[in-house]
């Protein structure tokens, strides 16, 4: 064997790889339809697609996933925006930091699906409490990233804008936030991947809303064929979400690529 | 966020934690204040000194063991399994161009997909006991410990690898002494990402079967309207991520010694 680390291939050429996808699809179908796996809760992959097209005609596939993701941006919305202003307290000011980050370390390693109960208890089942679990999940992230992105920028951009007498206000919008920007577009990535999960698992724990529920509810009734087309629509989501993320960033920071930071 | 537990608690460190703790007991002092005062519901928020008095029952009985015990073991034993599989195909996908080939488009397929989705259909094949459990959270694990070991062991120095041809060492010498100590840094990151997620999986996957664990305690005291014991739950799985990520960071800092030292 030749040994060492390999470039990975470049561009499309149909390799062993895509074979093995489609083989273990092959597979799926065929030990579903032939008996060799007999059971209710393995339908062929051919009437899950049916069924996950079927219910897309229909609107209710699209309909769950519209609630979903209008509930998962909402708290995304909100836990990017407190988590950038926290962000930016904690790299501002080290005494203010040293009072509340004990407080934000003792929160930060719940695991989120235990605080969906007492957020139950405040909110109700709807979508105040999804949104809520969303945006606490994508606090954190954020929070950390804006923190670290302004230490490393501070030193040279900031002073010089000080320098040249920038007011305070002027200076946030115009200096440091697309400074620090590359490391908040980096915290929101981590943040949208949690905030879909979070969203889905709240909506799987409590209430009768969007995606998550339907596929807890097709698990209960023994709709397999509904309950896999719900789990391709979440991973065609996650997919289709971290896709659009990687385009807007290559947009909004092009500048940060351009300079050769790739990566 | 970035301390480093492998240094020694020294008086300006301590110090340096005083003001937070400070908000921290002002905080607990201002929610007794506002629970007696009837400024919040005390349905929903039970005083801390009444959470304390069910955390010192539950300790003092023994009864805290059972479900900590039982949400610990789904942890390790899914994180030991996920951490193991995630290391050894990503090794083998870096060092050898077939296995990449062979399976990147299918780990490139299933890693975006929100491994909370997986529990319900799991939970039709493998039931509701350990071993959908233990599964669940493997799942949940392996991604982030094989894109990151990955991307370390493609990253070793060449150099390195071709004094260790020099003097004759084989493949699996090389690998074993040269590559994964190398890729360390990598590995260990995507094992801390994972850590985190092998306690939500595990707690989820505990909420929805119902059963056993810390998880299913939380929930099941807040459909009982149990309030106290919830919270009382609630503040022990959050001790409990605490403790995992400090035993982390302690063996993570231990593991990487040398790298520290040398900047």
């Amino acid at each position: 064997m030749a040994g060492g680390t390999v470039a990975a291939p470049r561009g499309f050429r149909p390799t062993s790889g895509l074979l093995l996808v489609l083989g273990l699809f092959l597979l799926w179908e065929a030990s579903a339809r032939t008996g060799m796996v007999d059971s209710p809760n393995w339908p062929p992959l051919s009437r899950v697609l049916v069924a996950l097209v079927r219910d897309t005609a229909s609107g209710e596939i699209p309909m769950l996933v519209g609630s979903t993701l209008a509930r998962m941006f909402a708290g995304l919305a909100a836990g990017t925006i407190a988590g950038i202003a926290v962000g930016l307290l904690f790299g501002a000011s080290t005494m203010a930091q040293r009072v509340l980050g004990p407080t934000v370390e003792l929160i930060r390693p719940i695991p989120i699906p235990a605080v969906i109960p007492p957020l139950v208890l405040f909110l109700g089942l709807d979508n105040g409490m999804k949104i809520t679990v969303a945006a606490v999940s994508a606090f954190f992230p954020l929070l950390t990233n804006t923190a670290q992105g302004l230490r490393a920028v501070e030193a040279d951009q900031i002073a010089m804008a000080r320098t040249f007498g920038v007011p305070a206000w002027r200076r946030l919008f115009r200096v440091t936030l697309p400074a620090i920007l590359p490391y908040v577009m980096a915290g929101l990535r981590v943040a949208l991947a949690l905030a879909l999960v979070t969203t889905v698992v709240a909506e799987m724990i409590a209430g009768e809303q969007g995606v998550g529920h339907y596929l807890v509810l097709m698990q209960f009734a023994g709709r397999a064929e509904e309950m896999y087309a719900a789990v391709l629509v979440l991973a065609l989501l996650g997919y289709a979400l971290n896709r659009g993320f990687l385009w807007v960033e290559r947009r909004s920071i092009a500048w940060y690529f351009a300079t050769g930071r790739d990566g | 966020m970035p301390y480093s537990p492998g240094a020694a608690m020294r008086p300006e460190r301590l110090l340096r934690l005083v003001p937070g703790l400070i908000f921290l007991a002002l905080l607990l002092v201002a929610l007794e204040w506002a629970v007696t005062t009837g400024l919040i519901r005390r349905a929903l928020m039970p005083p801390p000194s009444a959470i304390w008095e069910v955390l010192q029952d539950l300790v003092t009985s023994g009864e805290v063991l059972g479900p900590l015990t039982a949400t610990l073991r789904l942890v390790f034993i899914g994180f030991g399994i996920g951490s193991v599989i995630g290391i050894a195909v990503g090794t083998a996908m870096a060092w050898w161009a077939p296995a990449y080939r062979l399976l990147e488009p299918l780990v490139e397929m299933v890693r975006p997909l929100p491994k909370s989705a997986l529990v319900p259909p799991l939970m039709l094949f493998l039931g509701i006991g350990d071993a959908m459990k233990i599964t669940s959270v493997a799942l949940a694990v392996v991604f982030p410990v094989l894109v990151n070991t990955l991307q370390g062991v493609r990253g070793v120095d060449r150099v390195l690898l071709d004094s260790a041809r020099t003097h004759g060492w084989g493949t699996g010498r090389a690998l074993w002494h040269v590559v994964l100590p190398a890729a360390l840094p990598f590995i260990l990151a995507g094992m801390r990402t994972s850590l985190g997620l092998a306690l939500i999986i595990a707690v989820l996957s505990e909420m929805l079967t119902g059963q056993g664990g810390l998880g299913f305690l939380i929930l099941d005291m807040q459909r009982s309207f149990l309030i106290r014991q919830m919270y009382a739950w609630l503040v022990i799985l959050a001790l409990v991520g605490l403790a995992l990520n400090a035993l982390f960071a302690w063996a993570e800092a231990r593991a990487l010694h040398w790298q520290t030292r040398n900047g």
